[in-house]
């Protein structure tokens, strides 16, 4: 379900709450919902993160393979992204009907990704213009309550927070033929730092003000909100406008100042969750989809 | 290098089974609240989703009802990330268009159809990650997805996988075994009825043989049927408790 | 309990994938030691025993398991072979990693485990729960294993104890690698090497012997000049290879020199095919048949192949360079027939295997050190370290090769077996066995397992798809003392006025099942092996002998072909059936030809066979008609005393009727097996072709046939068969049986194929276009799968993957042509063997010879008394050079005044020659005409020939 519809009655009740920052579930309007976050759910990939937010639930695996550099950036590595709406979520989505929501996505966090300082994208070159390691970030959603893009980025961050990257060295010989040699102990990996990846935001404007985390049925009263992504020390990577209604000017800044506020908070203790999960190492009880 | 041993002469298989051994299976019903039905299954590294909406309306195209029992929708997908090496889509390709007509062809039989005429169920499948016994796996996901959707079936389907490796019948191939090339087979059993819900095999066995692969197929099954039945109550227990509450 | 293993592993497209597996560990898996209350009863096959009564140890006189490490297994499989060793725990760890790197040696640790007598039991220590141990970080798989296997040396220390304390039952480990050793004391596992512990062993001192020396630190110091080159690393050769710097190919080692070996380079689009390699260096330690990457020397370096002969039989083992130099530069004296020389840079694989050979006592008398000097002369001397060596002197022993350093002259081994005195049978026959690489062993317990149960009889379950022929008169006809009757006929007149013939053959392929251990190991003998008294069987003897033999008055099951044929043998109906005979006699050629022969017997039998006699006959012409050859070669059969087994007299074969008659009907069932297998499976039927052979195989022939006055056409088979018919000489009647053996010699071999991998079927001596072996499965292997295929074809069986793959197929063509060559040679080298013996007892003796053939300094003889070959040199080491003027065009051989040509007669004397007790020959010298200075060796040889269905001696 991306979408539900509302009655007049339901949306202004909805609006009035927000505008006294109270909202349906006793949020304030800078309140998220309780995110879950659980890493290497999916032994087979490089990464993988879940997370739910509300009954929002999104899986993403990230696969390691190797490939050749980009023609223009023969130094780097590159991330690829892929966003799979299942029919899982809602029927609607089934054969090619997520496709359109998937493409929007996956080119919104490209873009997210498309500066320098986002990933290093250096430490994933192996050998300079033959080959690097593509990053497949994957995106599985699963289930759709509401704020889907700040969900993802959250989960995708957490996944790129949890991939290791088998470590390889380059053997060349005399004659200038290279081959790739693996390492045969499996701890001796790459990590990819993710100081500086950011996380969406997302701001919906319902009546006069604006709230962070929207449900579904917030989304519902909402006719337009600004997709902000900020990094963990609050730099703004990407802005965008989504949605059919308006906004003035005045108010985007207004909506900025807030989602760098909320997106420190939110670095903040999804950083806390990484580490605190990271710490307890091989022996963490993996719960997955059975808690 | 020599290949893989898949039997050692000690009689354990390359993960330390024994011929006739499932792998272990974990399970939950009721994973998601928005659908109606949703159900998880791990059968050894083997992971799935099953996810059932409805019997509602039929969607689309008023022709496709049937005037005299539901329309079974099925749809299998497998997530980019599940196999070994990265698939391109996650739907769409032949081999998921194949694995969602079986399902269909099993759960049509298991179902009680006739009570919903003019209506439509979705089933949707899907492999978080795949380590062989795919389909067995979604059968077994989707029949505790459609009973957490409350759908009359005459039976559950259990399903499981087997195959033949020196004389012996193995059950519940896992993907190395199954990449090994040797005859494969799956089955879909309604366990009280004793009766086959859907049969495939591949790659060729003798037909002296079947009844043994055959035999060890289905015992599997059942056994499956045992852990299914064992869920199925577990979940109903905590149901009726919240619900006391 | 679960656990999952994680590795990462390159994909063929040379991608990174990550693999994930799962791990089951388990906590009913047995220790193997009977008795065990905590493991209760999960034993399983083969166990331990419970008080060990194993040969007291030095170091620990305590009852004791062994458990050795990987290495220990890989190289030191002679000494666990040994029966003194008993007891021995097996990790999974050490037994996967065996499988890994070696498949002879794990299926010969396989062999031994499956043996109940040594008590060798495999622990599956990778998914107990108590024994799995996890790759830690920074650590490397080869550690993990060495750790994995210390965990469980001290798990089951532990265990042993906990099952009773007074016991004191201990497990050793065994390792060869000193780091591992000493970690494994620091844990408290009993530790020691393997050589520490054989010598403990008091009380079998020989198996010091069967140690591989390896190159230890501090064993070869005392030579610390590096006489060759270093072999380069696998990886650099194969860039090699592929750049073209260096090339790859078999090295084969001189049997006349040496210090002179070829290259044969694999692949078809090389030029040169051939490298020549000289001297020592460039040998650089390669040792004949192993795969060696070679670099092409400058062409200013080729040599020219030299003509000496050189043997290495120096005494001394350091006196090198020196002599060497001088005769390379002889040899490089030679003209201008430069050919491509390289120098060997590395091994890509070695091919060793045990050789057979002689000790060469070391001159000084303590010494321990030793040469042995193997049988084959292109395998260079061995450096073995023995105590036994005045017990060894004169015995044929074995020796395994264990490395070659670099600053050693010849390469190190170690003793592996005592074969027995040189010149007995016994030792004799072993040698040949072995050489010939005829697999000989006694069947294996896992194999024997496959074994139908005694008593053993036809049910139920048998006679499904399958005939009721019992009431057939059903004889056989075999040489006599045949034990192993594959083949037996009958032929009675139907209704209508037609005859049913029918060819019955031992249905093996029933008892013998695809895949089995049975399956394999007649499938890697490939042939029964029939030596002059001793015949090496290629299945068990229960079958070859008794419940597959189609012996008479007992119900057997069989495999049938059966024609309807009208009186002059024209075939209006073939079928095959899978069918139960019960034969009425098994005859020997001679009984049924007596039988034939005399009139007053006129009993079911003898109709029988006087029919199928009738229509053999017919059949032979319409064969020869077509252009079939009848060739010759003088078979010889021994006659043995009954008490010594010595052969007393020789005797060539006698051919009767009889034998021609059953070899008809053979060939008419191989034929319409052949057809049927080929119309059902195109692709994979296993067929025999024999080529034709190029015209230049002929000159020799027709050359000879000149010399006399006679044309040989070579054009067709039919014409050579008719001009080989019309050769006769009134005056020299043997003249004819000589042209064909000439004949003979102008053969190709003839072999296997699989029908899907060529596409000429012809079979030119039997002028057939096509031709198969189905009538002895009991002796060829071949028969089986083409048993099998008939029988899928018919709907009688089942088919398995296997069957039709065309490329395994093949592969089983490879081994069974490979197989029956050596089975050939072998039988030749027995045949010469049994010779030597005959003319030991018999002292010289002056015979009747032919010259065969014609050489430039020799003449080869044919003595038709014995059918003995030989060759009469003119030339002598210590003596002046007789003045030879060879003469290629007719051909002949001109020795001082005397003039020799093919087919003369002359007079030669026979005699031993001990004076090498390794080869041991039959000289022959000529008396006849008389040349002044004569007295000269001999070679026993013959060539090959493909005789058509016809029965080996027995």
């Amino acid at each position: 379900m991306a979408s539900v519809t509302l009655s007049e009655a339901e949306k202004v009740y909805i609006v009035h709450g927000v505008q006294e920052d109270l909202r349906v579930d006793g949020r304030g309007c800078e309140d998220y919902r309780s995110v879950e976050v659980e890493t290497d759910v999916v032994s087979n990939t490089s990464g993988s993160a879940r997370v739910k937010l509300g009954h929002t639930d999104i899986l993403v695996g990230v696969k390691a393979e190797m490939g050749t550099p980009k023609l223009e950036k023969p130094n780097e590595g590159y991330l690829e992204f892929f966003v799979d709406c299942s029919a899982n979520a809602t029927p609607e989505f089934e054969g090619r009907g997520g496709d359109d929501l998937g493409t929007e996505i996956a080119n919104t966090l490209y873009r997210i990704f498309n500066n320098k300082c986002s990933v290093d994208l250096k430490s994933l070159c192996i050998n300079p213009r033959e080959h690097c390691w593509v990053l497949y970030v994957d995106v599985l959603l699963l289930e759709c309550g509401g704020n889907l893009f700040d969900a993802i980025s959250i989960a995708v961050k957490a996944a790129l927070f949890n991939t290791r990257i088998p470590r390889v060295r380059v053997l060349e010989d005399e004659e200038g033929s290279k081959d790739i040699e693996l390492s045969d102990d499996p701890y001796d990996c790459i990590r990819l730092s993710v100081e500086n990846v950011p996380c969406i935001v997302t701001l919906c404007k319902i009546g006069y003000r604006h709230v962070v985390d929207a449900t579904l049925q917030e989304e519902a009263c909402s006719l337009a909100s600004l997709l902000v992504s900020v990094t963990s020390k609050g730099v703004v990577t990407c802005m965008r406008k989504v949605g059919k209604g308006s906004l003035d000017p005045e108010s985007i800044f207004e909506m900025m100042e807030t989602s760098k506020r909320v997106g420190k908070v939110l670095h903040n203790s999804l950083q806390s969750i990484l580490h605190k999960e990271e710490s307890l190492g091989p022996k963490r009880q993996k719960v997955g989809f059975l808690g | 290098m020599a290949g893989l041993e898949l039997l050692s002469d000690q009689g354990y298989r390359v993960d330390g089974r024994r011929a006739g051994e499932l792998r272990k299976i974990q399970a939950r019903m009721g994973v998601f609240a928005q659908a109606d039905g949703s159900a998880y299954i791990e059968q050894g590294n083997t992971k799935a989703l099953a996810v059932v909406y409805g019997p509602h309306e039929i969607r689309g195209s008023r022709a496709r009802a049937l005037p005299d029992r539901a329309l079974v929708n099925c749809q299998y997908s497998s997530a980019t990330f599940s196999t070994g090496e990265r698939k391109r889509r996650p739907h769409g390709d032949r081999k998921s268009c194949e694995m969602g007509l079986q399902l269909r062809q099993t759960f049509e039989a298991a179902i009680l159809t006739q009570l919903h005429p003019r209506s439509q169920i979705d089933i949707y499948v899907q492999v978080l990650q795949a380590d062989g016994g795919t389909y067995a796996a979604c059968v077994n996901a989707a029949t505790l997805a459609v009973l957490d959707a409350g759908i009359p079936m005459r039976d559950f389907v259990c399903a499981c996988s087997a195959g033949f490796v020196d004389g012996t019948a193995l059950a519940d191939l896992s993907h190395v075994e199954e990449a090994a090339g040797g005859p494969q087979l799956a089955l879909a059993l309604l366990p009280a009825s004793g009766q086959i819900a859907l049969l495939e095999m591949d790659s060729r066995l003798h037909e002296d043989h079947l009844d043994q692969v055959l035999e060890a197929a289905a015992q599997a099954a059942r056994d499956v049927h045992t852990l299914l039945d064992r869920v199925v109550r577990q979940h109903v227990r905590e149901a009726t408790i919240s619900l006391g509450d | 309990m679960l656990k999952s293993k994680t590795f990462l592993k390159k994909t063929r497209a040379g991608g990174v994938m990550k693999i994930v597996r799962e791990h089951y560990l388990r906590d009913d898996i047995g220790c193997g030691a009977p008795g065990c209350m905590a493991c209760g009863g999960a034993h399983e096959g083969p166990v331990l025993e419970s008080q060990p009564q194993d040969p007291a140890s030095s170091l620990c006189p305590w009852p004791h398991y062994l458990m050795p490490d990987t290495n220990v297994l890989l190289h030191q499989i002679d000494v666990l072979e040994d029966p003194a060793i008993r007891n021995v725990i097996v990790l999974q760890t050490v037994l996967q990693e065996v499988r890994n790197r070696s498949a002879p040696v794990y299926k010969r640790i396989r062999d031994v485990t499956n043996n109940q007598e040594k008590h060798f039991y495999t622990f599956t220590n990778e998914h107990h729960r108590e024994t799995y141990v996890e790759q830690k970080q920074g650590e490397n798989a080869n550690d993990r294993n060495d750790r994995a296997i210390r965990v469980a040396a001290k798990w089951y220390n532990e265990h042993l104890k906990k099952m009773s304390a007074e016991n004191q039952l201990q497990v050793i480990f065994i390792t060869n690698d000193r780091k591992n050793k000493e970690k494994a004391v620091e844990e408290g596992i009993p530790a020691f090497t393997c050589e520490e512990y054989v010598k403990s062993l008091t009380a079998n001192p020989e198996l010091i012997d069967r140690l591989a020396c390896l190159s230890e630190e501090g064993n070869e110091i005392e030579s610390g000049k590096i006489i060759f080159s270093e072999h380069l690393p696998l990886s650099k050769l194969q860039q090699g290879i592929k750049s073209g710097t260096y090339l790859q190919g078999t090295f084969r080692a001189s049997r006349e020199n040496y210090l002179e070996a070829t290259v044969w380079i694999h692949g078809d689009t090389e030029e040169n095919k051939e490298i020549l390699l000289q001297g020592l260096k460039h040998l650089n330690r390669a040792i004949h048949e192993d795969i060696v990457a070679v670099e092409l020397l400058s062409k200013s370096q080729w040599v020219a192949p030299s003509s000496v002969v050189l043997h290495d039989e120096g005494q001394n083992e350091d006196v090198e360079k020196e002599e060497e130099r001088e005769r390379m530069l002889k040899a490089a004296v030679n003209e201008k027939m430069l050919k491509p020389t390289g120098r060997v840079v590395g091994i890509i694989k070695r091919n060793w295997r045990p050789y057979c050979g002689m000790l060469s006592k070391s001159d000084i008398k303590e010494s321990r050190r030793h040469l042995f000097t193997p049988a084959d002369r292109r395998i260079p001397r061995i450096r073995i370290e023995t105590r036994q060596a005045s017990t060894l002197e004169g015995r044929r022993i074995i020796v395994a090769i264990d490395g070659w350093p670099r600053n050693s002259r010849y390469p190190n081994g170690h003793f592996v077996k005592n074969l027995g005195e040189v010149g007995e049978k016994e030792t004799e026959t072993e040698v040949l066995l072995l050489e010939h690489d005829v697999p000989h062993q006694p069947f294996s317990q896992a194999v024997l397992s496959f074994l139908p149960k005694m008593p053993w009889s036809i049910t139920e379950k048998d006679m499904k798809n399958r005939e009721d022929l019992r009431h057939l008169c059903v004889c056989s006809v075999d040489p006599p003392g045949c034990t192993d009757i594959d083949d037996a006929l009958h032929c009675r007149e139907l209704e209508n006025g037609n005859l049913e013939v029918g060819v019955h053959i031992a249905d093996v392929s029933h008892f013998i099942r695809p895949g089995n251990a049975l399956d394999q190991e007649s499938a890697r003998r490939g042939t029964t092996v029939y030596l002059c008294e001793k015949r090496i069987d290629m299945v068990p003897e229960l079958l070859s002998s008794n419940l597959c033999s189609l012996r008479c008055n007992v119900d057997r099951l069989a495999f049938s072909c059966i024609w309807e044929m009208n009186h002059s043998a024209e075939i209006l109906k073939t079928r095959f059936t899978k069918s139960v005979i019960n034969s009425r006699a098994s005859l020997t050629y001679a009984e049924a030809q007596m039988k034939i022969d005399s009139a007053t017997m006129n009993d079911a039998i003898t109709t029988s066979l006087r029919r199928l006699n009738k229509l053999a006959k017919i059949l032979k012409k319409g064969r020869i008609e077509k252009g079939a050859l009848t060739l010759s070669s003088p078979e010889v059969r021994f006659h043995m005393d009954s008490e010594t087994h010595d052969p007393i007299d020789l005797q060539t074969k006698e051919l009767r009727e009889t034998n021609s008659m059953v070899e008809e009907f053979m060939l008419l069932a191989n034929i319409s097996v052949a057809k049927k297998i080929h119309e059902e499976f195109s692709e994979h039927a296993l067929l025999r072709k024999h080529p034709a052979p190029p015209p230049s195989n002929y000159e020799i022939l027709v050359k000879a046939a000149k010399s006399k006055n006679l044309e040989i056409k070579t054009d067709t088979a039919k014409s050579l068969a008719e001009s080989l018919d019309r050769a006769e000489s009134p005056t020299f009647p043997y003249l004819n049986t000589l042209l064909r053996i000439l004949a003979t010699r102008c053969m190709m071999q003839a072999v296997y194929f699989c029908s899907g991998m060529d596409n000429d079927f012809h079979h030119y001596g039997l002028a057939s276009p096509i031709y198969t072996h189905f009538t002895s499965p009991i002796r060829r292997y071949a028969d089986i799968i083409v048993h099998r295929l008939l029988a899928v074809a018919i709907g009688a069986d089942c088919t398995y993957p296997d069957l039709t793959d065309k490329h395994k197929l093949a592969d089983i063509c490879k081994n069974l042509n490979f197989r029956h060559k050596m089975a050939q040679y072998a039988q030749r080298a027995s045949v010469a063997f049994h010779t030597q013996l005959f003319f030991k007892s018999k002292g010289i003796v002056s015979e009747e010879a032919y010259i065969l053939f014609v050489r430039k300094n020799a003449i080869v003889v044919l003595i038709p008394k014995y059918g003995l070959e030989g060759t009469v040199f003119f030339e002598e080491k210590d003596r002046p050079k007789p003045r030879l003027i060879y003469d290629d065009e007719v051909p002949s051989l001109k020795i001082e005044d005397t003039v020799f040509h093919i087919f003369d007669k002359v007079k030669v004397k026979i005699m031993l020659d001990s004076s090498n007790l390794q080869h041991q020959k039959i000289r022959m010298s000529l008396i006849e005409p008389q040349i002044p200075g004569i007295g000269i060796p001999t070679d026993i040889s013959n060539t090959d020939l493909d005789e058509p269905e016809r029965k080996p001696l027995r």
